[in-house]
């Protein structure tokens, strides 16, 4: 049965969207810290409109970092959501906050990039993703399959602030816009 | 007008219930020496263009406390892009205070461009913030600084002062701790003001 034949007759499945919202909220992350993108657009409207969730939009993810470390420090859990190409960008305050403080935080992206991109300027997003990671010592995992969103956030906050490091996790697979959906 | 004049003025203003997010540079030694109480009441961040961005955040999780974020121009300028947001989002409980003194001082005093033409305040005002102000001499900061503080509005106040401290502090009046000690006196110090556990430590065994 196609998904959309699935929906007409009343049993579909959530899709990535619903499932990160709910994982979020379920993790009891109520500060969303954001520069939204194509690959998890579904999330971005959910997010803006559920009561439970302040949502922050940024215009740079330069932003992020200090937001969700303040809130940190206000006892609220928050998450910041970008492109995998936000990570270059936030690069210096993600070092001074990690590197000068080690202040916890967790950050979510979809992988622009994967097998199959068909965007010529998604590569780049792909081929540096995990080496700025690694640079700045952030711990990342893949989380390809739905059933893996909610354990992943509730794992990545513990995660983060046992260690009190940064933890990142990559969604691609079923866990993302399907770009290549006319294969 | 020097810094530490608008920083005592400050100091003089604000209680132990507040809560500060602190730049970098000559600053945090002159709000170390003059933070009421002497509580850990500070984040003092290294990052440059963080100090805002954290104290935002700070806000958003305490709407029921003040929130003031002491910065600097050099500060500001390399996170304009956080002026839009602060302007939209409104956050009624945070004053952003930037010591503006036109210049890099610790390379030397190199200008930066609110040196120039450019308006820190102008451009908060611009970018959405209903009360942003420039002010040049400590009595009209300090006026300043007590309505911004208590309007219950985001305010951003701009405090010229010289491109040089009047003074230096000697060794043993300056901080002396580093960012993560310092991120755990902040934690903890919320943790007893709030009531509230921040950071969970497990320990196998119970």
């Amino acid at each position: 049965m196609t998904p959309s034949v699935a929906a007409s007759a009343g049993f579909a499945s959530p899709d990535y969207a619903e499932l990160l919202v709910d994982g979020l909220k379920e993790a009891e992350v109520s500060i969303v810290a954001s520069l939204p993108e194509s690959l998890l657009k579904k999330a971005y409207p959910l997010l803006q409109s559920d009561k439970d969730i302040r949502y922050i939009g940024v215009s740079s993810e330069l932003d992020l970092p200090g937001i969700v470390a303040g809130a940190y420090f206000g006892g609220k859990r928050a998450v910041m959501i970008m492109e995998n190409s936000g990570v270059r960008q936030a690069c210096e305050p993600l070092a001074r906050l990690i590197f000068g403080h080690r202040i916890p935080m967790v950050m979510i992206m979809p992988h622009r990039g994967d097998l199959g991109e068909d965007v010529w300027w998604g590569h780049g997003h792909s081929e540096t993703m995990v080496p700025v990671l690694d640079a700045l010592k952030i711990r990342y995992w893949r989380v390809s399959r739905l059933g893996e969103i909610k354990p992943a956030i509730r794992k990545a906050m513990l995660h983060a602030d046992a260690g009190q490091v940064a933890v990142a996790l990559i969604f691609e697979g079923e866990c993302r816009e399907q770009v290549d959906a006319q294969d | 007008m020097h810094r530490i004049d608008a920083v005592q003025a400050l100091a003089k203003l604000v209680t132990d219930q507040d809560l500060f997010v602190c730049a970098h540079g000559g600053l945090r030694n002159d709000w170390w020496n003059n933070r009421p109480g002497g509580a850990d009441n500070t984040c003092f961040l290294t990052g440059m263009d963080t100090v805002s961005a954290t104290a935002f955040g700070l806000a958003l999780a305490l709407p029921h406390r003040r929130v003031i974020s002491l910065d600097t121009d050099g500060s500001q300028l390399m996170s304009a892009s956080l002026l839009g947001t602060l302007g939209n989002e409104l956050p009624p409980n945070l004053t952003i205070i930037v010591f503006d003194n036109g210049a890099y001082e610790s390379i030397g005093g190199l200008k930066t461009h609110t040196h120039g033409r450019t308006d820190l305040a102008r451009m908060a005002e611009a970018a959405g913030c209903p009360h942003a102000v420039t002010v040049r001499d400590a009595d009209t900061f300090a006026r300043t600084a007590e309505r911004l503080l208590n309007d219950n509005e985001y305010g951003y106040l701009v405090a010229k002062i010289a491109a040089k401290a009047a003074h230096q502090w000697p060794k043993d009046k300056q901080k002396t701790t580093d960012g993560v000690e310092e991120k755990y006196r902040f934690l903890r110090h919320v943790e007893r003001l709030e009531g509230v556990r921040i950071h969970h430590v497990v320990e196998i065994g119970g």
